[in-house]
């Protein structure tokens, strides 16, 4: 159930932490007390300042940079020099093999960059479609689009923008930055930073796919229900369209488990999450945002997906209360989404704003506290967006309240920022100019957005280009920071200076384009989204907007040529390019050697240092027989076992993902479309599940060194190690799949009258043999955990037989129940009562299906004795198993006593 | 050994308790007298299962913090999503 | 404040003199011609202010000693200026808490609306509306009387649609198995265009009807003419 098999070398230390956690003592805190020991003399850190020369800042303000003036503020490794840099044993970065099998997370930052920038080329590219055909008011049939096709550029663009572009590009960032601010070799799970990173394309691929197989999803970015499902939206490029966004789900989950392992387990000595800094801090809320608000989604769309492909009757228009449910699931996701794409631009802004202005942000820790607010209040805004639906006018006027109070956080950052500005010594530099305008535009799309907060005027605002234009100033202006952060790290990871001259000209063409484009809209506000007909007095202020489109977009091209060539013939830069640099990305050469740092990096004397990776290693071996502390020291710098840092399982599982999901959109409500082409579906839904199977299997038994955590930071998770730790994030998203679950079907019950509403099964005998069952085969898989504790072989492989075998009847009982249900008539396509019945237990039988994959490879392992050293995947196996218990302890009283 | 003991008492304990719950169910009380007794009959079956079985007892409480998060943004929208329509 | 500026005939209690009261027009426009004026005001007072420091500070020659740049590989800590922030962000707090506040009086008005004279069925269908009378009279013309308050009952037949008539600024969710209710009144005679303002399929941009809005008097004529059949 752990991405990353623990190696031997680590088995003592945490058998003995997990030991101390099983007889009931509170886990010590090993992190802390590893600063302790006893290797001062190696940590001993260089003063930074000393002989360090502030560089020319003439230099930097214009002209490209120059690296030399900067190699004074290299921070020197105490101890030995370290040789760990020269160690990189990966196929050469210019192999496609390389790029296949990289887990690297400067690579995988670099993939997901570049992929990002392709999507927002095709989202540009709709937008432009949409743009001609607002040109001017088209009656029926005219124009460049028809009909339909209008509605998928527009729905596409908006999926495309927000799912592929904004968040990947921001991600890219964050893959490449957030380990080198905080001072670790790489992610928690590198093998699983790269399956996010191939999810993500081949989600996007699909999405592209969509298009030829009959056209894509034509309802919107929102998607309403019930013009989300096949009736009104028949084409399979439609089915296709929300399997991508499926699978880029997952691709985030992965990711966000990831992140959050990591940047709470691996951050350097003395670098606690009050010192991180403002864009680690940024990406930190976002992956906390994105695990809950995902995982919603992730509900929504499974439910969705199955109304579609199974035939389920949650969103049909005869399901009282199915629309609305819809749009509560998604505005619950859509919400946080909006701060998820725009927290990492405020994390750039306030990096760039620092960088060159060459002073610490204003109210910093306000700041920071202001983000936290917001990320938790994103969670309980969703129903602004659903002000004219019907709700009631006290829940209105609750989340009018909300609304008002999380707009307020943003002031207090705006001001944090703008006040940064004052006594600075301010650069024009081309990030700073676009952090500078992201700013600008930000301010303007907030004051709009203070209009939709009352109520009255939003009543109005509804479904017209206030709206639009509102967000675009909002998320497009973020999209000017990002832009901003890419011209401010492309020298530190090409290691080249772009063209000063052409970022800024970039600028001024991109500002100018932008206005042109969203401002008219303000103007012409009356006119009502997604219609390319419109009152004729408002045909010149669409033609200025089509105007902006073009030069907004044609000022990529001025990017796109500054940084292609850059990358190629651009001046070399040192360590950094930019004055007043402080964050650690700046003190490694550009780009940063595989292993990142020249050595240990710690914060212990209040500043930067390295200290020497053998002195580190020595120290630990000296102290591994204590629990954890020496050993995370180990872990961290340990034996580089460098064949081992490149997996071609992540590539292959996303293969198998892509034709797994492409297979799946050729069923419509529960049968293949006709001909050759149903079977071809077929065919490749079969083969994609085989190759997922294959390349997850190959992946378990693959030999993986990952880096450990507890090396320096680790809070809130001290003592918890790594695996376990990503394990339980996990879990708390699965609570929120399972919550958006069982909300849908509560709220369907509330809609159709709670009382009114039977249980599907007549008789709840089957439910409670059921319960018996998982709860027995709870019980012996902590039978297992004990047994592997005593290092007694059989007993696992009883015990995990026993589980199995408990499984295995858990489904049978199941299987027999739904053919009883389905001979006396009773079908998941009938009614609501049915469809959320199957789908909601049918999900719970998919994760013990899961974990019964899981327990077979256990048991298969175990037969050759291992576990028995360390019994950690047992115990994570049975955290998830038991979870999946728990989930089953409240559908069953819901669905078969209630 | 005493572990394994605890273990298999709380077993018992789980086993006993998914019982009572359909006798509750048959016992013809006021249905949300009923729905109330069943439902918190789970929660306690979920907390002993999530505290031994998972041994969130004997873990950093943050661990237990990740999970409640989780719970809570799903009863928030479980809970105002069916207000909202009441 | 001017409360009786569009000559409405609704009866309006004279101490809520501040809160905008009478048609969805009055109400409407009122309040956004105040968010207008000050969301300007602050927007440029702040974009001015902004861009005034990043010149004023503007990197030149001329650096002072006191400057205390942050070096690399330093933790990051908060520059000075708190108390400038938090009188600024006290200010802001002020200023959109009483607007939102003052807007929520006439949000219980518009909730609460005058007893209405008629109630109309609205359904929406790809692509077209469809208004029932109490008579039973149906039709895709929605006629109604000037000065008098109409409420809608609005629902669909088959997706999720939006009613909306810019010009007399009703608008609400036309969802399918739910019925919301709206409200409007019309101050002057003529015709005005119902949209769409939720994408429904291939037909959302043309997915409009008429409203009439007559002489009360030539419209009670007219209706005294109409029967539960379809015009």
């Amino acid at each position: 159930m752990t991405d990353e098999d623990p190696t031997d070398r680590n088995a003592g230390d945490s058998r003995e932490g997990a030991d101390a956690n099983f007889d009931g003592r509170k886990a010590p805190n090993v992190d802390s007390d590893s600063r302790e020991t006893p290797n001062a003399v190696n940590r001993e850190s260089l003063n930074v300042d000393s002989g360090r020369e502030l560089p020319d800042g003439g230099s930097l303000d214009g002209e490209a940079a120059d690296g030399g003036t900067v190699t004074g503020n290299e921070i020197p490794v105490q101890g030995a020099v370290s040789d760990a840099l020269t160690a990189a044993t990966h196929p050469s970065r210019s192999t496609v093999r390389h790029w296949l099998t990289t887990t690297n997370h400067k690579d995988v930052g670099i993939l997901y960059i570049v992929t990002s920038l392709f999507f927002l080329l095709l989202g540009g590219l709709l937008a432009w479609l949409m743009r001609i055909q607002l040109w001017e008011p088209r009656a029926v049939g005219e124009g460049l689009l028809g009909a339909m096709a209008y509605n998928q550029a527009v729905s596409a663009h908006g999926l495309v923008m927000v799912f592929w572009f904004l968040s990947p590009f921001a991600f890219g960032f964050a893959n490449y930055v957030v380990p080198l601010q905080m001072g670790a070799d790489d992610l928690a799970f590198p093998r699983l930073n790269a399956l996010s990173f191939w999810l993500y394309l081949a989600s996007g691929l699909l999405f592209v796919v969509s298009f030829f197989q009959g056209g894509t999803f034509a309802g919107g970015w929102t998607m309403y229900a019930p013009l989300n499902l096949p009736t009104f939206t028949p084409d399979v490029g439609a089915n296709t369209a929300i399997l991508a966004l499926v699978l880029f789900v997952v691709s985030v989950t992965v990711s966000s488990v990831n992140f959050l392992t990591t940047m709470h387990r691996m951050r350097a000595e003395g670098l606690t999450l009050r010192r991180l800094p403002i864009f680690s801090w940024s990406i930190l809320l976002t992956v906390w945002m994105m695990l809950f608000a995902f995982a919603a989604l992730l509900a929504a769309l499974l439910i969705l997906s199955s109304d579609r492909i199974l035939g389920t009757a949650y969103f049909v228009q005869e399901t009282a209360g199915g629309t609305l449910l819809w749009t509560h699931l998604f505005w619950f996701f859509g919400h946080p989404e909006v701060y998820i794409v725009f927290f990492p631009a405020l994390g750039i802004m306030a990096e760039v704003f620092q960088t060159f202005t060459g002073r610490r942000i204003v109210g910093r820790k306000w700041f920071i506290a202001a983000m936290v607010l917001v990320a938790l209040q994103s969670f309980v805004v969703w129903m602004h967006h659903m002000f004219l639906t019907g709700i009631n006018l006290e829940i209105k006027t609750l989340f009018m309240v909300t609304t008002i109070g999380i707009s307020l956080p943003f002031d207090l950052m705006v001001f944090a920022l703008i006040y940064t500005l004052v006594k600075g010594r301010v650069r024009f530099t081309t990030p700073f100019l676009f952090a500078f305008g992201g700013l600008l535009l930000f301010i303007l799309g907030g004051i709009t957005g203070v209009f939709l907060g009352a109520i009255v005027l939003d009543y109005e605002f509804r479904g017209t280009y206030w709206v639009v234009a509102h967000f675009h100033y909002v998320m497009v202006g973020g999209v000017t920071a990002l832009i901003g952060g890419l011209y401010y790290w492309f020298p530190k990871i090409t290691g080249r200076m772009y063209d000063e001259f052409l970022g800024k000209a970039h600028f001024a063409a991109y500002f100018v384009g932008f206005n042109l484009l969203y401002f008219p809209m303000f103007v012409a506000w009356e006119t009502p989204r997604r219609v390319f007909q419109y009152d004729a007095w408002m045909a010149p202020w669409h033609k200025l907007a089509t105007v902006g489109a073009f030069i907004l977009g044609l000022s990529f091209v001025l990017m796109f040529y500054n940084l292609t060539k850059s990358a190629f013939d651009g001046e070399r830069v040192g360590n950094t390019p930019w004055e007043f640099s402080r964050t650690a990305e700046w003190a490694v050469p550009s780009p940063p050697p595989t292993e990142n740092f020249p050595g240990v990096p710690t914060y212990r004397d209040g500043h930067l240092a390295f200290r020497s990776r053998e002195a580190t290693d020595g120290g630990s071996s000296a102290t591994s027989t204590q629990p954890d502390g020496g050993v995370a020291a180990d872990g961290h710098a340990g034996e580089h076992d460098h064949g081992t840092h490149a997996s071609i399982w992540p590539f292959a599982v996303s293969v198998g993902g892509f034709l797994l999901f492409l297979g799946l959109s050729g069923i419509r409500e529960g049968s293949l479309v006709e001909g050759m082409a149903g079977t071809a579906y077929l065919l490749a839904a079969v083969a994609g599940g085989l190759v997922v199977f294959g390349s997850l299997v190959a992946w378990a038994l693959e030999p993986f060194d990952s880096p450990e955590g507890g090396f320096g930071e680790a809070w809130p998770f001290d003592g918890v190690e790594n695996g376990k730790v990503g394990m339980w994030i996990f879990l708390a998203s699965d609570v929120v799949l399972f919550g958006g679950f069982i909300g849908a079907y509560v709220f369907t019950r509330v809609a159709a009258g709670w009382t009114g509403w039977h249980p599907v099964p007549e008789d709840p005998i089957p439910g409670l043999v059921n319960t018996y069952i998982l709860l027995a085969s709870s019980f012996t898989v902590v039978l297992a955990l004990v047994a592997a504790q005593k290092e007694h072989r059989w007993g696992v492989v009883a015990s995990l037989t026993a589980t199995i075998v408990l499984g295995i009847g858990f489904l049978g009982n199941k299987g027999l129940e739904w053919l009883h249900l389905f001979h006396t008539g009773v079908e998941p396509t009938a009614t609501i009562q049915t469809s959320t019945f199957f789908l909601t237990t049918g999900l719970h039988a998919a994760h013990v299906i899961a974990g019964l994959i899981g327990a077979l490879y256990l048991l298969g392992r175990s037969l050759g004795g291992a576990y028995l050293s360390d019994h950690r995947p047992v115990e994570y196996f049975g955290l998830y198993w038991h979870f999946v218990d728990i989930v089953w302890l409240f559908l069953f009283p819901l669905f078969y006593i209630l | 050994m005493t572990h394994t003991k605890l273990y298999t008492v709380i077993f018992a304990v789980l086993f006993v308790s998914a019982t009572v719950q359909v006798l509750v169910e048959f016992a013809e009380l006021a249905y949300w007298t009923a729905f109330g007794i069943i439902i918190v009959l789970s929660v306690i079956k979920a907390v002993l299962v999530a505290a031994y079985f998972q041994h969130l007892r004997f873990e950093p409480r943050s661990l237990t913090y990740v999970v409640l998060i989780g719970l809570a943004a799903a009863l928030a929208l479980t809970l105002a999503a069916s207000y909202s329509i009441l | 404040m001017a409360i009786h500026a569009a000559g409405s005939v609704v009866p309006i209690p004279l101490q809520a003199e501040l809160v905008p009261r009478g048609t969805r027009t009055v109400v409407f426009e009122r309040i956004f011609e105040v968010f207008l004026a000050l969301g300007t005001l602050v927007g440029v007072v702040v974009v001015a202010y902004m861009v005034y420091n990043a010149y004023k500070y503007r990197d030149g020659a001329d650096r002072e000693d006191d400057f205390d740049p942050p070096v690399l590989g330093e933790l990051p800590t908060g520059g000075g200026g708190g108390r400038k922030l938090f009188t600024s962000f006290a200010l802001s707090t002020v200023i959109v808490v009483s607007l939102i506040s003052w807007t929520y009086l006439t949000l219980l008005y518009v909730e609460d609306p005058p007893e209405p004279e008629m109630e109309v069925e609205v359904e929406g269908y790809q692509f077209g509306w469809d208004f029932t009378y109490p008579n039973g009279h149906e039709s895709d013309v929605l006629r109604v009387p000037r000065d008098e308050v109409i409420q809608l009952r609005v629902t669909s037949s088959d997706v999720f649609h939006n009613f909306g008539v810019a010009e007399l600024r009703v608008k609400t969710d036309a969802v399918p198995g739910q019925t919301t209710t709206t409200w409007f009144e019309a101050d002057e005679t003529g015709n005005y265009t119902a949209q769409c303002y939720e994408l429904c399929g291939s037909g959302h941009s043309y997915m409009t009807a008429t409203v009439v809005v007559m002489e009360p008097d030539e419209y009670r004529e007219w209706y005294a003419n109409t029967t539960a059949d379809s015009s």
